[in-house]
């Protein structure tokens, strides 16, 4: 019988670490659902975003949080990069294409990563003073909580981002109907290149929280694709509400999947859950049929 | 397990005839912890009979070229460890030219931390030349890697970094020996340590954290034995996936459990991930020993302060006296640049596994790899670690190792246990204080 406190306390470590999971599959499920692309790649670019955190903060000593907004400039060059120089030439050309592309890509930042940095695991502090503190029924780990609230201040910027811009509202449009949208006189192709700029950069910014709290070395790309792709799957493609609950869900279900079961166990939790809402709800918890929020 | 006959042309290079009396060398006295003398013992010849066109000085003794292989993790995740392995075996081969009356020559490579690499570089190294003997690389992983090649070759194979005793007893090995405290020898080490504690102060309390490993589950048996047999609480054993990087689960849960002695067998790098998350947990047990996790230089490079107090069991600690201790602190200090007066653990770890080959070859008197064999099955082994020989199944024979147990303190690894009167040793220092006082 595990007692009430363990409990609680590892439900708190789930939602605070989910929040970086719901922002870091976010990018994948705006691409997923505007551009019609897996993004096979989107674990290493968040690994590249961890690194450029890592490496600001090792250099200078300057927290990983002013890495993290670095992180995301560059990130978004190398989205809107990607979309021009590569993807717009499979984009349309269902789903194989652009799943080669961004594979080679993965492989290519994995080995990249490995060669120009090497193989071994590296970490950033927060470097910003602050200690955890207790809330009654649980503590609240000083890093953990930091990058919680980032990582949900993201989130709602990218939600009222599409909500509230004109450009939001564009890229929304094109992710249901992309020929309406043109007929409307949107640049799709340049939504696009902004979509993949802005899913590329969600990515960075997750990857330089997570290099907060967790090693990071050139092949944790492949964990964190898995963990994204399911929190979209959970939470359904494109919505951004459903990727915030499908995040903490996933959070909390590893957690107590450890807890219960023992850490070996951690991820197949979450998985079976995963596979669960497949079977029962396939388009995920907030998902719809037309994709979009 | 007969040899592999895929290299024929090593029989053309067989030690010359005379291999039957051997004087031993430049063995050094004393023994583990201070005094005592001993000179190696005797050597029975091994393996005689060997004709061919090896070298041969005038008197008949086989002076045939010895050529070692080996690996050690310059690059990957034991990066950190690689250096210091290198270093012993270096200084290692040095003394070898100076005290055995051939050449030693040793071929080293990278094995980038991985199993497959390591395969391929042996297989490299063994192809190309005329090898004799097999050194290892780091961790039951990489070792046992080793192990299965040098197997299959039927050359004799000497591996450090390494506890799990598991294949020793279910591998049936024949040429694998491991001049190195295994997981018993961990375990009855832990327990020396606790009761270094005063009895009204001395923790009760018992938690494991259990990778999810063969070794992972040997030591974590032996340590619930041990302790358990000796009145201690396993309050907690849980295990954890290798390679994982959330432990607050394991945290609160030994946090809840009130756990006061922690120990585990993490990699390194999950090591340091596990007290960098303990200290944002706010939460630290009263005595700390990874073994393997707290190993590595990187450990204090990566924690600073919030790495000492830890224990860890590496074979050999600085404040270790005896056995050629002196000479191999004499020459690691003049041959390699250092600020600290602090060996890395690992240096003496692999500088011991060169002190065995060296015996074992003198002993033999042949580089034949049978000959070696049969010296490493029935020879008595001084090195810097203790004196020790070893079981057929290549474990050091029980209960003649005495696993050192170092502890972190001022950016070194000092000699917690057993307790020596060397300056670089320490008194143990418990309790670890919590976070804030620290």
């Amino acid at each position: 019988m595990v007692a009430s406190d363990l409990l609680t306390q590892s439900v708190v470590n789930g939602l605070l670490l989910g929040g970086i999971y719901a922002l870091a599959a976010l990018g994948l499920s705006l691409v997923f659902g505007i551009m019609d692309i897996v993004n096979l790649a989107h674990g290493h670019m968040l690994m590249v975003g961890a690194y450029v955190a890592i490496l600001v903060f090792t250099a200078t000593g300057i927290t990983p949080l002013v890495g993290m907004l670095l992180a995301m400039a560059l990130m978004f060059g190398l989205g809107v990069l990607l979309q021009k120089v590569l993807l717009k030439h499979v984009v349309d050309e269902g789903l194989e294409q652009p799943i080669i592309v961004l594979f080679g890509l993965a492989l290519v930042l994995q080995n990249l990563g490995r060669v120009i940095l090497g193989g071994d695991a590296r970490t950033a502090d927060i470097g910003i003073p602050g200690n955890g503190f207790d809330i009654g029924i649980a503590f609240m780990s000083f890093p953990r909580t930091v990058t919680f609230v980032v990582a949900v201040l993201l989130i709602v910027a990218t939600w009222a981002f599409l909500q509230y811009t004109k450009t939001g509202q564009a890229i929304r449009a094109t992710a249901q109907n992309r020929t309406a949208a043109k007929y409307m006189g949107i640049d799709t192709d340049q939504i696009y290149v902004i979509t993949l700029g802005i899913g590329t950069a969600l990515a960075g910014a997750a990857g330089a929280l997570l290099s907060m709290l967790f090693p990071i070395d050139p092949y944790v790309g492949w964990s964190y694709l898995l963990k994204t792709f399911a929190v979209v799957v959970l939470g359904g493609v494109g919505s951004v509400v459903g990727t915030l609950v499908g995040g903490l869900v996933l959070g909390v279900s590893e957690n107590l999947g450890a807890l219960y079961l023992g850490g070996g166990y951690r991820n197949v939790v979450s998985l079976l859950i995963f596979l669960g809402v497949l079977l029962v709800k396939p388009e995920g918890l907030f998902g719809s049929s037309g994709g979009g929020e | 397990m007969a040899r592999d006959d895929t290299f024929p042309r090593r029989t053309y290079l067989k030690g010359a005839g005379a291999s039957g009396t051997v004087a031993l060398t430049g063995l050094a006295g004393c023994t583990l912890g201070g005094g005592g003398d001993g000179d190696g013992g005797d050597g029975d010849g091994g393996g005689g009979g060997d004709t061919g066109t090896g070298g041969s000085t005038d008197s008949g003794e086989d002076t045939t070229p010895l050529t070692i292989a080996g690996t050690v993790p310059e690059t990957g995740s034991f990066s950190s460890l690689g250096q210091d392995l290198k270093r012993g075996y270096e200084l290692g081969v040095e003394r070898m030219n100076e005290t055995l009356d051939r050449e030693v020559e040793l071929i080293l490579r990278d094995d980038e931390s991985d199993a497959q690499t390591l395969r391929e570089q042996l297989q490299a190294i063994v192809s190309n030349n005329d090898v004799n003997m097999i050194w290892g690389s780091f961790s039951s992983l990489l070792v046992t890697a080793g192990s299965a090649f040098a197997e299959n070759q039927g050359l004799p194979f000497l591996g450090i970094a390494f506890a799990y005793e598991g294949p020793h007893r279910n591998s049936n090995y024949e040429w694998t020996f491991a001049p190195f405290p295994k997981s018993r020898d961990v375990a009855r080490s832990t327990l020396g340590t606790i009761e270094l504690v005063p009895e009204e102060d001395r923790p009760t309390n018992i938690g494991i954290w259990e990778p999810n490993s063969g070794w992972g589950k040997e030591q974590a048996d032996y340590w619930e034995e041990t302790l358990g047999d000796a009145g201690y609480e396993i309050v907690m054993r849980e295990t954890f996936e290798i390679g994982a990087s959330d432990f607050s689960t394991l945290i609160s849960q030994a946090q809840s459990a009130n756990v006061e002695v922690l120990l585990s067998n993490p990699t390194p790098g999950g090591g340091i991930t596990a007290v960098n998350q303990m200290k944002s947990n706010n939460w630290a047990p009263k005595m700390l020993k990874f073994v393997r996790g707290a190993d590595p230089s990187a450990w204090w490079s990566a924690l600073g302060q919030d790495g000492a107090y830890a224990l860890m069991c590496p074979g050999w600690v600085p404040g270790l006296t005896g056995n050629g201790n002196q000479q191999l602190r004499e020459t690691y200090m003049s041959t390699y640049e250092t600020e600290s007066q602090y060996m890395p653990a690992n240096v003496g770890g692999s500088y011991n596994l060169t002190q065995v080959a060296e015996q074992a070859v003198a002993a033999a008197g042949s580089v034949e790899p049978e000959a070696i064999r049969e010296a490493l099955r029935n020879e008595e082994f001084q090195t810097v670690i203790g004196t020790f020989g070893f079981e057929d199944n290549g474990l050091p024979t029980e209960g003649q190792l005495t696993a050192p147990t170092g502890q972190w303190w001022e950016g070194a690894q000092r000699l917690a246990y057993p307790n020596t009167d060397s300056e670089r040793a320490l008194d143990f220092k418990y309790p670890i204080p919590p976070w804030s006082e620290r």
